[in-house]
């Protein structure tokens, strides 16, 4: 009897610590899929302000510099994810080249979208420019979100 | 013998007198020297993102070898990283975009 009101007392002031680690762990968890919402949800109203403050050249650079952003944080998870399962011996174990191939393959991106847009309109070069940085501004807002949510919740 | 040894630091007195050798007019312009210390900077700056991509790269690589069930955390933190790696070179290019442009 007294082991069972002991077992009972430990269980109820673990239950809350555990249920905590399991909903932090949950919450972090969640941030990569958070972050690219925050990239959808940043370019559009961004791309709004420049279209109506510096013209549609400069927003039409923005909007795919914003979307060579996002492929390329996108492909930087799935090299990310292969070079996990390379490591841990999980997963399909992708091959080195592929691996290899597809992280200087969003450079090769990058660069290519740069000389097209250069050698239409330069002017839209520094928008194509401001797109690029859409995930150091997502990455901020999830940052932003994560100390929010660790002084709310206690995460 | 002293006639030679007169020679030769007349010789080296001459090859001191700089000026002697100094360019003309045409000189090297502000334009060139933004061109080339861009390439220097973005140099610079390449090499040392990439060292920093190798760093985090060998580091969670080796965490996930020696704690394969932290593979969640390990690999949000590179991805992070990575992405904030590669912005900094990306900051160097917008700054020379801008010098040169």
């Amino acid at each position: 009897m007294r082991l069972l009101v002991y077992h009972e007392v430990v269980l109820n002031r673990l239950e809350p610590d555990v249920r905590r680690q399991a909903a932090s762990e949950a919450f972090y968890s969640r941030a990569l899929p958070r972050i690219r919402r925050f990239m959808l949800g940043l370019a559009i109203p961004v791309a709004g302000f420049v279209l109506l403050r510096f013209g549609l050249k400069i927003a039409l650079g923005f909007l795919v510099g914003c979307a060579i952003a996002y492929v390329n944080f996108y492909w930087l998870k799935r090299v990310v994810t292969a070079l996990a399962d390379k490591v841990t011996a999980t997963g399909e174990c992708p091959s080195s080249a592929g691996v290899v191939l597809r992280f200087l393959g969003r450079y090769l991106l990058m660069a290519f979208a740069a000389y097209a847009i250069f050698k239409i309109s330069p002017a839209s070069l520094y928008g194509l420019f401001a797109g690029l940085f859409l995930p150091v501004a997502a990455v901020l807002c999830e940052a932003g979100y994560e100390l929010y949510a660790a002084l709310r919740h206690g995460f | 013998m002293r006639r030679l040894s007169y020679l030769f630091m007349a010789l080296s007195a001459m090859c001191l007198a700089t000026p002697l050798y100094a360019q003309g007019g045409g000189g090297m312009s502000h334009a060139d020297w933004v061109a080339i210390t861009s390439g220097f900077a973005m140099a610079i700056a390449s090499a040392v993102c990439g060292i920093g991509q190798a760093k985090a790269t060998a580091a969670s690589a080796e965490a996930l070898a020696r704690n394969p069930s932290a593979r969640p955390g390990i690999t949000l933190a590179l991805i992070l990283g990575l992405a904030l790696i590669e912005s900094l070179a990306l900051y160097t290019l917008v700054i020379i975009f801008a010098k040169v442009a």
